[in-house]
């Protein structure tokens, strides 16, 4: 059995109903070897402060619930583990850019409404049913867009998003990855709907590729590849707009 | 339902929150230098269009030393900017077009070729200016 050492944890806290602002609190918790930051926010809520409130569900960065700041690096709690941390104290926070619900629960609201407006799924052209039968594609045709596929919509790229931060109408990177994603699909033929979102101020123009989303992207997804691909497709749809005939545009 | 009460922290100096932020700033700040210096060109031209005389103060305040500092800071901004730009250069290749190179051809080996590119261009550029000089 592994050593039991003890970490500082400072939490930020935040409760609606009393607080005017957030403060700090700290718990010593002690911990083994194996135990992640949600582990050791765990230990606190059953054995220090049954007040303490945070999400997770599935403790294996698949969920992407538990993401969190951790000593301001956006992390998925999980998979953030105490041992590299001590002896230093750690700073557990919410989710930077986000309005804080309650302690380190954030509100996703807005992201939430993001994401709808990306129109996140299939959209086949009309006429093209294939019936009960699989509809094939190439490996190539898979590789387009799986990598963007893997956004567990962790939120960590919009805590790490300083033009999110700044100026919240910004699509950001995860949305715009999906956007991405499903355009990139040999499947879909949604890519004019989502036309709009991309070229409007707020979507990928509003990325100046501070690069940080894709470097804090738990599931590798590349969103600030994604976004920058698509600064050429809107710039060819400004372009290619003047020579498409009236009423197409 | 009430919407509950939510406290949003603000953006105050969010950029010492992490180094790459301030690498970021770094990255876009040199870009003003460069603006500036395409303006201080843009005053050569300018002065080579009222007249020698112009041309010649124009000319007389790149031999100042402040002017061979300023041309050294100026020559690191241009550098600087000008290796960012082509390390995020592969971000805005579709990959439609590197599929095409042989396989192994990664971000780094495409960074490397523009580098190499951006190298001999400017050094053709220099040789060629020099010569003109003459």
């Amino acid at each position: 059995m592994s050593q039991t050492r003890t970490i500082v944890i400072e939490c930020l806290r935040f409760h609606p109903e009393t607080d005017e602002a957030p403060y700090y609190q700290s718990y010593e918790v002690p911990f083994t070897e194996e135990m992640s930051v949600l582990e050791g926010l765990q230990y606190i809520k059953d054995h220090l402060d049954g007040t303490l409130t945070f999400r997770w569900s599935c403790r294996m960065a698949i969920c992407g619930s538990c993401g969190c700041m951790v000593n301001d690096e956006p992390v998925l709690s999980c998979q953030t583990f105490l041992r590299d941390y001590h002896p230093a104290r750690i700073r557990v926070e919410p989710l930077a850019h986000f309005p804080i619900l309650r302690d380190l629960a954030i509100d996703q609201t807005d992201f939430l409404a993001k994401l709808e407006s990306v129109h996140p799924y299939l959209i086949p052209s009309t006429g093209d049913d294939p019936g009960d039968q699989p509809r094939h594609q190439t490996p190539d045709q898979v590789q387009d867009y799986l990598g963007y596929a893997q956004c567990i919509n962790c939120l960590l790229c919009y805590a790490a998003c300083p033009q999110y931060g700044l100026n919240d109408a910004f699509t950001g990177p995860a949305a715009l990855a999906l956007l991405h994603r499903y355009n990139a699909d040999s499947r879909d033929a949604g890519k004019d709907q989502r036309m709009e979102v991309i070229n409007a101020e707020e979507g990928v123009w509003g990325c100046t590729l501070v690069g940080e989303c894709s470097e804090v992207c738990p599931k590798h997804v590349d969103p600030a590849r994604a976004i920058n691909q698509n600064k050429i497709a809107s710039t060819q749809d400004y372009f290619l707009r003047f020579l498409k005939p009236r009423g197409r545009r | 339902m009430n919407q509950p009460r939510t406290y949003t922290r603000g953006m105050q100096r969010w950029w010492l929150r992490r180094p790459s932020y301030r690498f970021y700033l770094l990255r876009e700040g040199t870009s003003v230098v460069i603006a500036l210096y395409g303006l201080f060109l843009l005053a050569g031209m300018a002065a080579l269009a009222v007249g020698p005389g112009a041309f010649e103060t124009w000319r007389g305040l790149l031999f100042s030393p402040l002017s061979w500092l300023l041309h050294l800071v100026v020559l690191a901004a241009f550098t600087f900017h000008a290796w960012t730009w082509f390390k995020v250069l592969p971000l805005t290749v579709p990959p439609v077009k590197t599929r095409r190179f042989p396989r192994g051809f990664t971000d780094a080996t495409l960074n490397r070729v523009a580098l190499w590119a951006w190298g001999v261009v400017s050094l053709v550029i220099l040789v060629a200016a020099m010569r003109g000089l003459q």
